[in-house]
């Protein structure tokens, strides 16, 4: 029976109003019934993403980019500009690639923002400040929400996996270090400390110690690439767009390799790893 | 006969339930893992000697110090990387105190420090502030890129008071005074965030609002794109795209204008020389060493020569911030400094086959036993499993004037399961 079929009651006024029998729902054949329990069905789906995704990005992140999101003595111009961006756009290009293949829904980079937002909201004040003494300021996140809606609308306008890499995933990586500087632009005040200049961040940094976390371990600008001066963070953002191009699209792919439906045969060995015995074994042991 | 999902739920439901009972007996962790450490890289890399803290007792905000010196040791392990890059700082349960100033032979030691030298002795001083109220254990510590931290001898700090009441002012170089460090920029961080959500929550409730997954995958299939994609969804996308683009470029630059005044991350190294080497007028040789596993004392049969003028005592031994001293040497009442933690200080002290002075001139055969139950507590026998079973630690000499030397000592150490 198919789902249209589930039910013969009309549609009523409220349900049309309500946009639950839009022309969305009357050309997909859905009965006021069945758009009703789809709509149940997207609210559990809805809640099932935010939860799973909220985690996997967080130690997704976590795990990959680690300090140089943990820490505001880590937001260097030469690093945190190229490694954040490559670490986050993964999930958010994975994302986009089911959302929009499958359903034409243009907000698979929000949500994948959102959920990271979400995640860190729970652990820097849970986990750091009340559990480990941590300041806020010392473990203020960077978001990626600014390019992911542009990454987004990319999608939408070029409705196309390879445009929306060079475009959207160049976007994505591009703003992410001026959408977040008008954020950190206070911890990179200069202060006088014993004789030496620190920034805030630094200042704090230092201030609030971090036993396991020496500050040699900080990787801050090496290389030659101050040699552009204050450009160095504008370097780091295009370089890490380039990168973001390749990644965007190698995770649209691996999206869509990991949301393909496949079955597997109902026979012994699939009953055997389920840990559920055949008849005949059971038969023969008893 | 049991299904074996049922076994493994219930299994599960087991474990839950002795997770659950065994929650009313926890207790608070309060030590920092430092015993946990390999026993050759606490003997064998830094000694920790005339530590003090100038206060155990202080209130929130108040400031203590504390004060000392290390050896890096001559004979450090092949195992783990030499001093090149160390940081200097304080072992503490968490942000419960915050820096003040720290020093490396009075350098400055907010940054790490380059190219220390084995062999040679630092001088360090820390100046700490009371942040969070509590009984604290705080210890300092040096930090050796590729060996890990080294934890010195710790006391107990209580702190009194309302952790509401801290504060940590700081004046930039632009003239802002900052009333309190750890509320700096939080309340723009949280409005920008704020910003940045408010703008995703419009775009995803955007499209929420709409028959979601289900009709939009039967409609998708049936060719019917048009429907899920309109003109308007494009307008409203390419509006929010400027808008997003506006805000910030738009944000970076009044970012920019409001604080023109911006310096990079600090980073980079210090360098530091060592203290004056101090020549030493004792001369040891270990010609060997046990340590007694059921007897839990370490004997260290050693060649010591005087080449100086003066009558030398043996005062004390210490390795791994335990410290075994001679209380029949001159000076041993005093030997354990004011404010000094004393919790590794052996109760037993040291005991020698001879304990009178070693003449000028003289060389003598001496063993040292020191022997104490905290080698097991600290955790330091282990160090016979070790891939190179040697031990290090430094030996006090103490002349009938008073004054005091130190010399490294180490090399080979043999278990012994029985006493011989």
């Amino acid at each position: 029976m198919s789902i249209a079929q589930s039910s013969d009651a009309p549609a009523s006024a409220g349900d049309v109003v309500s946009g639950s029998y839009s022309p969305v729902v009357q050309a997909a054949g859905l009965s006021p019934a069945a758009a009703r329990t789809s709509r149940l069905f997207d609210l559990l789906v809805v809640i099932a993403v935010v939860l799973l995704f909220t985690g996997a990005i967080h130690l997704h992140v976590m795990l990959l980019a680690g300090d140089w999101d943990m820490f505001i003595d880590w937001k260097d111009r030469q690093y945190w500009p190229l490694v954040m961006p490559v670490v986050m756009v993964m999930f958010p290009a994975a994302l986009q690639a089911v959302f929009w293949s499958y359903f034409r829904l243009p907000i698979g980079a929000t949500v994948g923002a959102v959920c990271l937002m979400l995640a860190v909201s729970i652990t820097r004040p849970m986990q750091f400040m009340l559990w480990t003494d941590y300041p806020l300021n010392l473990v203020l996140p960077a978001q990626m929400i600014a390019g992911a809606l542009v990454m987004d609308v990319m999608l939408l306008i070029f409705r196309n996996a390879l445009f929306t890499a060079i475009f959207g995933g160049f976007a994505f990586a591009f703003l992410f270090y001026p959408s977040n500087y008008i954020i950190l632009a206070p911890y990179y005040v200069p202060a006088a400390h014993q004789g030496m200049m620190a920034s805030m961040a630094d200042l704090i940094g230092y201030v609030y110690p971090r036993s396991a976390t020496p500050e040699y371990i900080r990787i801050i600008e090496r290389g030659t690439l101050r040699t552009f001066g204050d450009s160095a963070s504008w370097v780091s953002a295009l370089f890490s767009g380039f990168i973001c191009i390749f990644m965007h699209y190698g995770w649209w792919k691996l999206g869509m390799l990991m949301s393909r439906t496949t079955f597997l045969p109902n026979n012994r060995k699939v009953m055997a790893l389920m840990g559920i015995k055949s008849e005949r074994s059971s038969q023969a042991q008893g | 006969m049991t299904h074996p999902i049922r076994s493994w739920l219930h299994r599960a439901a087991l474990l839950v339930l002795a997770a659950l009972v065994s929650l009313p007996g926890m207790h608070d962790a309060r030590a920092h893992g430092e015993r946990a450490q390999e026993p050759y890289l606490r003997t064998r890399t830094v000694q920790f000697y005339d530590v003090q803290f100038d206060r155990a007792k202080i209130a929130v905000n108040e400031e203590f110090t504390i004060t000392g010196r290390f050896r890096l040791m001559q004979d450090w392990p092949d195992a783990v990387s030499l001093p090149d890059t160390v940081y200097m700082s304080a072992y503490s349960p968490g942000r419960v105190i915050t820096r003040v100033e720290s020093y490396v032979n009075e350098v400055p030691a907010r940054q790490s420090f380059a190219d220390l030298q084995p062999g040679r002795d630092y001088a360090f001083r820390l100046v700490l502030k009371g942040r969070v109220p509590g009984s604290h254990h705080i210890h300092p510590m040096l930090s050796v890129k590729g060996s890990g931290p080294l934890v010195g001898p710790g006391v107990w700090i209580d702190i009194g008071g309302s952790r509401a009441d801290f504060r940590h002012e700081v004046r930039t170089m632009t003239g802002e005074t900052i009333d309190n460090l750890e509320n700096y920029g939080v309340s723009r961080a949280i409005g920008w965030y704020g910003v940045w959500l408010g703008l995703a929550a419009l775009w995803l409730a955007f499209w929420l609002v709409r028959p979601l997954l289900i009709p939009r995958w039967i409609v998708l299939n049936k060719g019917r794109e048009d429907l899920l994609v309109s003109r308007r969804d494009l307008i409203a996308g390419i509006a929010l795209g400027i808008t997003v683009i506006g805000l910030t470029l738009g944000g970076y630059a009044y970012a920019k204008k409001s604080y023109p005044y911006v310096v990079p991350l600090q980073a980079g190294t210090s360098k530091v020389e060592p203290l004056p080497d101090q020549p030493s007028t004792a001369q040891v040789k270990v010609i060997d060493a046990t340590y007694d596993v059921p007897g839990r004392a370490m004997r260290i049969k050693a060649r010591i020569t005087n080449t100086g003028t003066e009558p030398l005592h043996i005062l004390e031994f210490t390795t791994a911030n335990l410290r075994f001293i001679n209380r029949e040497a001159p000076g041993a009442d005093k030997a354990v400094l004011p404010g000094a933690p004393t919790e590794t200080v052996a109760r037993g002290g040291l005991s020698l086959s001879d304990a009178s002075p070693v003449a000028p001139g003289d060389t003598r055969e001496v063993t040292l036993e020191a022997s104490d139950v905290l080698w097991e507590l600290e955790r330091l026998v282990s160090f016979l499993t070790d891939v190179d079973s040697k031990f290090g630690g430094l030996l006090f000499f103490v002349s009938s004037a008073g004054e005091r030397q130190h010399v490294e000592i180490g090399g080979p150490i043999l278990p012994t399961f029985t006493r011989l």
